[in-house]
Order: structure tokens, then sequence, then C-alpha cells
């Protein structure tokens, strides 16, 4: 009975040490995490819808001068070098973008870049003379070749590896090093363990909106759906962590085992002193 | 049976066997806080176990040592995460023993005459263990044990007269470089675990000559101890093994489910030296020191003399706390102070890790200087103390 006391008072004063240099002062640290938000409704509303057909003949005159969109064939207008060595940042192929870019955000980012991605450097320049008819029937095309159904590497490489590597899983940033420190200052963070150095809900705003978080970043905000952002946080979380599974199922193993242990125990320290008085 | 008497005809086994463990009688008034000793070997073991199979795959290099840490042994080597998170659980795990240890010497005077060899060399093995967890803590050159090692070899600058030699010395560079990744590579490998396992036998066999101390702190009377005594072998560790093995469960638990308290999410960024972060702080086992360097805000040069001297003022414990009772549980006066004290350290730990700014500051202050009240208070209550038994108080 007595033991149990320590051991009562052991255990109160462990707890509050821990609830005090892990919960509690990280929430003084890092306060609490703003919410996402996915509607990117601080930038003009707009309904893009269109004439797929129009919007490929667009699409070429427009855009293929520096975007591929290899899913239908069109090559981009310039080689990797010659765009690095304009924007110092190698423009994406837009196959997919659709499919993982909010179409409002989508619109608002053609017409204004600078704005919508609230980066002032962001190296597309504004496409203000297309009429948002032909915006629309633009992203109408778009969303006529995207993919329905992609996995989390597939949007990590088409949203972040312009930029950022994945060392561990062999990706390297398509822009070269030299570029992007012109571009952004300096070389964005490889996020092979990002998933482990930050936490989900971190990432997820982070992603969503870069300035929240860290302003002054040149991080562009991206405008992914929240299905994307939350894909391609899993998909961080998975390769940063990669025996999570393998982790929790050992861990059980070996709790049920030590319990054992302490049963086992216990009866032979029981019977031991049994003689002691 | 025949090789035990081969053995014991050359080795004298039998009479070993004997003085170790069968003849070696603990008293019997003793409780589970006593066991953390034996915690803390079988921890120690674990980790120079744990550490000697991670030493087969790290790379002591400014290059490769995030890679060979966080990919090749996190992620590439079978069951490699499982060797480093119980390497990281169990370092940080051992300083709570170490505290709790230490907290039950302090408590049950575990320190007085005859026992002051026995404290002494347990702190030495305290600090030994600090500078271990210390340069432990670069090798995976993340960039908390990059801006660790970088501010706390900083200290040393202030040092007067060698102390900016002292700094480069210590580092082989003038900022925390390749040169200082070997060096505390070199030192948490060989030569402080080598120190470690020196001051654990001259601890033990202080503790074999003078025997444990109990919870009324009176001795036992040699010719008493088998009446009042129970042997080390087999009764006192059948007791030891079922602490040890809910120890263990507890410490498995923290390995597989609740390791973050150890490894340190910041640290799974490699070492920048352009970037420092927005927070730098020590492991936890380290925060209270911290605060207290930190606590004398106005004065930099007063903060490391408070911090250096609140390392080691515990080392002093058998010459400023002079009283005769030996055991706190006979201590009214002593009690007080002894439950503000760890209140106060773990407030200082809590302390440590937030923004040193505004009211956080101020209690810093406050609580660095009632951790040093508790040590200069010891001499007064121990005075008191002898008045009140000489004037024929309540002794017991």
């Amino acid at each position: 009975m007595k033991e149990l006391k320590i051991l009562a008072v052991l255990i109160i004063v462990v707890l509050i040490g821990y609830i005090g240099i892990e919960p509690y002062a990280k929430h003084v640290m890092h306060g609490t995490i703003p919410p996402p938000d996915f509607s990117y409704l601080d930038l003009p509303k707009f309904e893009p819808a269109g004439d797929p057909v129009k919007g490929k003949e667009l699409f070429k005159a427009n855009c293929a001068s520096c975007h591929s969109l290899k899913a239908d064939g069109i090559e981009a207008g310039m080689d990797k070098k010659t765009a690095e060595l304009s924007f110092h940042v190698v423009p994406p192929d837009l196959s997919n973008i659709a499919a993982i870019v909010e179409p409002h955000f989508l619109a608002n980012f053609i017409r204004d870049p600078q704005n919508a991605t609230k980066n002032p450097k962001f190296a597309m320049p504004p496409m203000g003379y297309l009429t948002n008819d032909q915006i629309g029937d633009i992203i109408a095309y778009l969303k006529s070749k995207a993919k329905k159904e992609l996995t989390g590497k597939e949007i990590l490489q088409d949203a972040c590896t312009r930029c950022h590597s994945v060392k561990y899983q062999k990706i390297q940033a398509i822009t070269s090093k030299e570029h992007l420190k012109t571009y952004l200052g300096k070389i964005p963070p490889d996020l092979s363990l990002m998933g482990r150095a930050k936490e989900k809900e971190y990432l997820i705003t982070f992603i969503n909106n870069p300035q929240v978080l860290l302003p002054g970043t040149t991080m562009p905000r991206l405008g992914l759906t929240e299905e994307a952002t939350e894909k391609v946080v899993m998909y961080l979380d998975k390769i940063a962590d990669p025996h999570k599974e393998e982790r929790k199922k050992i861990g059980m193993w070996v709790l049920i085992y030590m319990l054992i242990g302490v049963a086992i125990t216990y009866a032979w320290k029981r019977k031991i002193w049994q003689k002691i008085h | 049976m025949k090789l035990i008497d081969w053995l014991d005809e050359r080795l004298a086994v039998r009479q070993l066997i004997k003085v170790m463990m069968t003849e070696y009688y603990v008293p019997k008034n003793i409780n589970f806080l006593w066991s953390f000793g034996v915690l803390i070997i079988l921890t120690l073991t674990i980790l120079i176990i744990s550490g000697i199979f991670l030493l087969m795959y790290y790379k002591p290099d400014a290059n490769l040592a995030f890679d060979s840490v966080n990919k090749t042994i996190m992620m590439d080597v079978s069951y490699g995460w499982i060797f480093r998170h119980v390497h990281a659980v169990g370092a940080s795990i051992i300083f709570l023993l170490l505290y709790i240890h230490m907290a039950r010497g302090i408590y049950y005077g575990s320190f007085k005459p005859p026992r002051e060899i026995v404290w002494i060399t347990g702190y030495v093995l305290f600090i030994l263990m600090s500078a271990t967890a210390f340069t432990g803590y670069l090798l995976p050159w993340g960039q908390m044990s990059y801006w660790a090692a970088q501010t706390i070899t900083t200290l040393f600058e202030k040092i007067p007269f060698i102390g900016p030699d002292l700094v480069i010395w210590i580092r082989g560079h003038f900022i925390v470089e390749d040169p200082t990744l070997t060096r505390f590579f070199a030192l948490h490998v060989v030569f402080l675990p080598l120190l470690l396992i020196i001051f654990t036998a001259i601890h033990l066999y202080a503790v074999r000559i003078v025997g444990s101390n109990n919870e009324d702190g009176v001795p036992i009377p040699k010719e008493e101890k088998k009446k009042k005594g129970i042997p080390f072998w087999p009764v006192f560790m059948a007791k030891e093994y079922f602490v040890m093995a809910v120890f263990l469960t507890f410490f498995f638990f923290l390995v597989f489910f609740h390791y973050e308290f150890a490894m340190d999410p910041i640290n799974f960024t490699p070492a920048n030296k352009l970037q420092t972060p927005p927070h730098i702080y020590p492991e936890w086992y380290f925060l209270a020191y911290y605060e207290v360097l930190r606590g004398f805000f106005f004065s930099q040069n007063l903060g490391l003399i408070a911090f250096v001297l609140s390392m080691f003022i515990a080392m002093f414990l058998p010459w400023l706390d002079k009283s005769p009772i030996v055991s706190g549980k006979h201590r009214p006066m002593f009690q007080v102070a002894f439950w503000i004290f760890i209140l106060d350290f773990v407030f200082l730990t809590v302390l440590g890790k937030l923004p040193p700014t505004g009211l956080y500051a101020w209690l810093g202050l406050i609580g660095s200087i009632i951790f040093f009240a508790f040590f200069f208070s010891l001499p007064i209550i121990s005075k008191i103390e002898r008045k009140q038994i000489e004037n024929g108080g309540n002794k017991k």
C-alpha cells in the first residue's frame, strides 16, 4: 500500500513535468495551427465553364510556348534549359493540373499568378488579356485531359518536384539548384523526411497557404484541392515513416510478451517473499 | 557441479557469490525506490548494446551522418529503426531513472557518512552520463543537434582568458563542423562509456562496503544483518525482477508508441549552419539547468556561474547537510524544503522549454533562486535539528 502511494506521487510529478514540456510548451511555442481554407474565396469568384475544343486551340496559342501537355501529345515550345534561363524554373507539364488545383483558383491564377500564389516574384506572366470565357474554355480543356484518380506520389510530382527534391525516393527537383537559388533565394528543403519533421495539420495548412505559417516565404500558394493536399501529405508521411505499420504490430507483441513477464516475475516474487516478515 | 568446483578452485567463485549475492544483506525496510539502481544498470546495458548495433551503420561524417541515421538505419536496415528508437528512448529515460535515484538518495539521506563515496561516484556518473548524452545528441546531425551543440559550446567562451581559444579547441573549428562531429563521436562511443563503466564499478563496490541505506536511516548492526536484512539473491532480486518487468513494459510502450519526446521532430531536418531554428532548447533532462542559465537574464556572466554551480552543487550535499538525523522521514523541516525543491526542479524544467520572455523570464529567476535556496537552507536546517537533539527534543 505504502509503495503504491510512493508510485502515485512519482507518476504525478512525472506527469506534471511531461505535460509542461510536451503539450503545453509546444502550444506556447507554435500556437494553434489555423485551419486550411480550400475555397480560396479571397480571390474573385469565378466559376469556369466552357468548350474544351476551343480551349485546346487557346492552349496551343497562349500556353504551349512554355507548357507541355503530354496527355494530349503537346510538347512545350522551349526546352528545359531555355526555360530555366528565362524563368529560373522549369514550367510544369499541365496534363493533370486540373485534377489537383481548385478550378476557381486556377482561373484566378491564369489571370494573375502573382496575386493567386501570393508570391510577387512568381515566374509565370499574368494572362490578363484573356477573357473570362477564354479562361473557362482553357480550364474545360485541361479538365477533359486530366486523369481522374491520382496517387499521392503523382500529385507530389506534379505539384512539388519542380522545386523540391525527395532524395530518399530518388526524386530530383526538375529545376537545377543554381536556378532555384536565383528564383527563390535559397534551395527549397528536401521533402524526404518532411512527414516526420512537421505534423500533419501544419503541412496541410502550409501547403494550403504558406504565408499564414511562414510569412515572407517564397513558396507559392498552389491552390491544391482538399483531396490533393491530403493525399500528398499522406504520401509524405508514408515515405518519412515507412515502418509505421510494422512498428505498431511488433510493438503490440512486445507489450504482450512483457506483460507475461510481469505476471511471471510477480508470481516468483510472491513465492520468495512469502517467508519474509 | 563439476564445473563450479573447477572454477571455485581457481577463482573462489563460491566465496564471490556469497559476498556479492547470497550473503550480501539488504535492509528489509526499503521500498521500490531502492530498485532504481539496478534499473539504471539495465538501461545502461540496453544503451550499450543498441549503441553497438547502431555503430555498425552510423557514419561520423558531416556529409553522411544524417542520411546514415535517417535513411540507412531508420529505413533500409532490417529492424534498424527499433535500435534507434530503443537508443533514443533509453538515453532519455535513463535520466528519469537517475533523477529518481538521486532524489531518493537526497530524501532518505543516502549521501551521509559513511556513504559519501557512494554519493560522489554516483554524482560523477550523472555528470558523465550528461556528457555522453550531450555528445551523442550531436551525432544524428539534425537541426537541433547542431544548434544545441553550437549554443552550449559557445558558453565556454565566457571563461576568463582561455575562453575563446577553448571553444575552438573543443569544436576543432571556429563553428560546430565536421571535426566537432568526429571528436564528439570519439568521446561518445569510446571514452565516456569507458569512464561510465569504471565509475559504475567503483560505485557498486562502495555500496557493497557500506551497505544500502534504508527508509529510517538507522544502520543495521552486523550481528542483526540476517534477522533484519534480506539476502540480495534471491530475495531482493526476486522483487527487482518484477520491478524490471514493469519498467520494461513501460519502456517498450514508449519505444513503439510514444517516442516523440525523445526524438524531436525538428531533428528530422538536416543541420543547416545558415538557418537558426526559432526555438533552441536542449533535451528535457537538461532543461532545468538550462533555465538556471537563462534565469539570471540581466547578466550573462552571472547566469553562467549559476549554471555551473547548479550542475555541481548537489555533489557537495554530504558537507551541506550535516544533520545527525539521516532519513528525511524523520525530518519535518527538511521534508518541506525537499518537496519545494522537487516542485521547483519540475517548474524549471518546464520553463526551460518556454521562450525566455516577459513573465517567463521573471519566473525563471525566481525558480533559479529557489533551486539554490534549497541547498543553502540545508546547513541551517541541520543546525536547528542538531540543537533540538541537544535539547532532548524529538529524537528518533
